[in-house]
């Protein structure tokens, strides 16, 4: 209750001050709320071109403009504490690794969705089981209901954050990248 | 005839409609906080649409063992058919079921020695379903289930391995899968289905059913490309069925407020076992365009489900394997407190009226013997599951008086010598012995919905009634979606027999419809 009172008896000239602070942040890091803009033509290092100024790194990130995902993973070990699945959106990972958009979206057009057969060119359904097969508790690329023919978008979304489709009836914690 | 026969036979099925029993029923549901979005908008059987998206002779709603069994019995029988399915993958509950299928005189009952017969079947459906069962179609489902098994396994090439018990009936009747899971027969029909030439269309829901100025249901308006439980995704579409629409949507085990209507104990507190597409509105769509239902209040809960994994997990196969072996236990008093091999509704209701978890519990002879072992190591892993070196251990881990909980061992040890429980005449098998043998595997039992009885009227055709008593022209029925054949209580395995059962016929059924345009 004091904190209440404490807030009205704040004087109205503070709320201006807070509300200007909270402009100038909102143009410094860009529409925070705006969605990417989905360059097809932008290099896949160059945040900018579809980030615009939204802040998408720390101020001390390298320049990432003439980057692909190997040069990322000089700092961003695989399976290390720095690693980038999970963390950047898997497209963002494909685009890096030169799979631009028009490999997938054959039309180029982002409402056209991929099918798995698209996934599976890259990424053969048993061999993946293959290597998570020690994966606790379970593996996630296998299971008694739908051995390998699951869908990979179920769970490795693109251009949202991915979801663990088992949890919808297991208790996996999976973190899926 | 009485008048109140007289005036049912009189009501048509857009008199129902438009009638205060069916603005009271519609009202009723939004005052039961259906505000689900999957309850949005009419479902009634309405206008004409003006141009169909696709034509088919059979369209059938669902892609679990009915409407799989459907699918194929329709176009073998030379009709074009399609499948929908609303969720993004296909099978539904059968995908994620435990694989048992019960059926009388099999092979693997004869090479157990099992005497078992259609009339044992049935008797045992009745007594459990408190002959609430309609009785002409537990007679189809006993009769004919051997034959369906049959079927499975030459021409759909699904394997049947085990012999297992189920509390309720009298004998060991269920024939279990290779990999003791419905998928091992749900993805065995898909495969089948498709290699006929039927499509199976996933992310497709059916909105509602559209019916002729006669009611005759001559086709389904649907969302493609739907993202459950979104439902402002998707697109309109409309499916001409020409001979027949065969609903075969399953269950509502999942939606909370319908089984809150016809059950008000079950609120979100009850987990339940199935999908999380297990809801019913295409139930009710059905409903809408005419359908009748019956007996959507028997809900029934799974008495082998463990409040210590999600879903339905790894106990139920490890509780169920057990019973007729190893005791069941009241921690509270460490006592037995009911028949371990009773019906589901028998033992769920006597575990929520004690108000707590119970224990089911085995020992080294009597669980590696009878447990699945993936069932087993994954129920250990996840904890469900709890192995110990001495009963003193096992008592003082769920906090249960020792000295009481050894003598009721003890006691039920004397009842096995004997094959004969005094106390509560558990079924005890031949090769059962007396729990003595450490280590000892126990889990905790807690209720959760899993099966609901209750759904539309059919007949032994697997065609759907209306609320004029007269077959509903155009719609067939097939597995939980309808009701009736269970009456009270369905027993276990007898789901599996059910679905292809009735799915076979109402494929047939619908192959043999005149085509109305």
């Amino acid at each position: 209750m004091t904190g209440k009172h404490n807030i009205m008896r704040l004087p109205a000239a503070w709320f201006i001050v807070l509300g200007l602070v909270f402009a100038a942040l909102l143009i410094y890091v860009g529409t925070p709320m705006a969605a990417p803009k989905q360059v097809k033509s932008a290099k896949p290092g160059d945040c900018a071109a579809c980030h615009g100024q939204e802040k998408v790194f720390s101020p001390s990130h390298v320049d990432t403009k003439a980057m692909t995902y190997k040069d990322c993973l000089g700092c961003h070990e695989k399976a290390g504490p720095q690693k980038l699945e999970g963390k950047l959106p898997g497209s963002h990972i494909h685009q890096l690794g030169g799979i631009t958009c028009v490999k997938c979206h054959e039309s180029g057009q982002k409402e056209e969705e991929v099918a798995m057969d698209k996934c599976v060119v890259c990424h053969n359904a048993d061999k993946l089981a293959e290597k998570t097969a020690k994966v606790k508790p379970e593996n996630p690329h296998t299971s008694p209901h739908y051995g390998t023919t699951l869908d990979c978008n179920l769970c490795h979304h693109q251009h949202k954050k991915s979801e663990n489709f088992c949890a919808q009836c297991h208790k996996y914690d999976f973190v899926v990248p | 005839m009485n008048d109140d026969a007289q005036q049912k036979k009189g009501l048509t099925r857009r008199n129902f409609l438009k009638s205060a029993g069916g603005v009271a029923a519609v009202a009723g549901m939004a005052a039961g906080g259906l505000a689900a979005g999957v309850r949005e908008g009419s479902a009634a059987a309405g206008s004409m649409p003006k141009k169909w998206d696709g034509t088919y002779d059979v369209v059938i709603i669902g892609s679990g063992f009915a409407g799989l069994a459907a699918a194929m019995e329709a176009k073998n029988a030379g009709a074009s058919a399609v499948v929908i399915e609303k969720m993004a993958v296909h099978g539904g509950n059968s995908i994620i079921n435990g694989g048992d299928f019960c059926a009388p005189g099999t092979r693997l009952q004869k090479e157990a020695g099992v005497q078992d017969s259609p009339d044992l079947m049935y008797n045992d459906m009745m007594k459990a379903g408190l002959y609430l069962n309609h009785p002409e179609l537990a007679r189809t489902l006993a009769d004919q289930a051997k034959d369906a098994l049959e079927w499975c396994e030459n021409y759909v090439g699904a394997k049947f391995t085990r012999l297992n018990f189920h509390g309720g009936h009298s004998v060991k009747r269920a024939n279990q899968t290779v990999n003791a899971s419905g998928s091992e027969l749900v993805n065995k029909m898909l495969a089948k289905t498709r290699a006929l030439g039927v499509a199976v269309q996933t992310r497709t829901k059916m909105e509602r059913m559209i019916a002729d100025k006669d009611g005759r249901i001559v086709g389904i308006e649907v969302k493609t490309g739907y993202r459950f439980p979104d439902e402002k995704s998707g697109k309109t579409a409309y499916i001409k069925a020409r001979k027949a629409v065969i609903l075969t949507s399953g269950g509502f085990s999942n939606d909370v407020p319908l089984r809150r209507i016809e059950d008000p104990r079950l609120t979100e507190k009850f987990e339940s076992t199935n999908q999380p597409g297990a809801t019913g509105e295409a139930l009710l769509a059905a409903c809408l365009a005419g359908a009748m239902d019956v007996q959507m209040d028997w809900i029934q809960l799974g008495p082998w489900t463990s409040p210590d994994e999600k879903g339905f997990g790894n106990v139920p196969l490890f509780c169920e394997r057990l019973v007729g072996y190893g005791p069941m236990i009241d921690p509270a008093k460490g006592k037995r407190f009911f028949k371990e091999t009773g019906n589901r509704k028998e033992r769920a209701d006597a575990i929520i009226l004690l108000g707590h978890p119970v224990i089911i519990m085995g020992d080294s002879y009597a669980v590696p013997k009878q447990v699945f072992p993936r069932a087993l190591e994954k129920g250990l892993e996840s904890g469900a599951v709890k192995k110990f070196d001495s009963l003193e251990a096992l008592a003082k881990n769920y906090a249960m008086p020792v000295e009481a909980f050894k003598q009721e061992i003890a006691r039920w040890n004397s009842f096995v010598e004997k094959k004969k429980d005094s106390d509560f005449d558990c079924m005890i098998f031949p090769d059962a012995r007396p729990t003595v043998t450490p280590p000892f595997y126990a889990a905790r039992l807690w209720p959760k919905v899993h099966h609901t009885m209750g759904g539309l009227v059919i007949d032994t055709n697997a065609q759907v009634f209306g609320f004029d008593l007269k077959p509903l022209k155009g719609l067939y029925a097939a597995g939980e979606v309808t009701g009736g054949v269970h009456g009270a209580v369905r027993l276990g395995g007898v789901a599996m027999a059910d679905c292809v059962v009735f799915g076979r016929i109402a494929g047939k059924n619908a192959a043999k419809e005149t085509a109305w345009g």
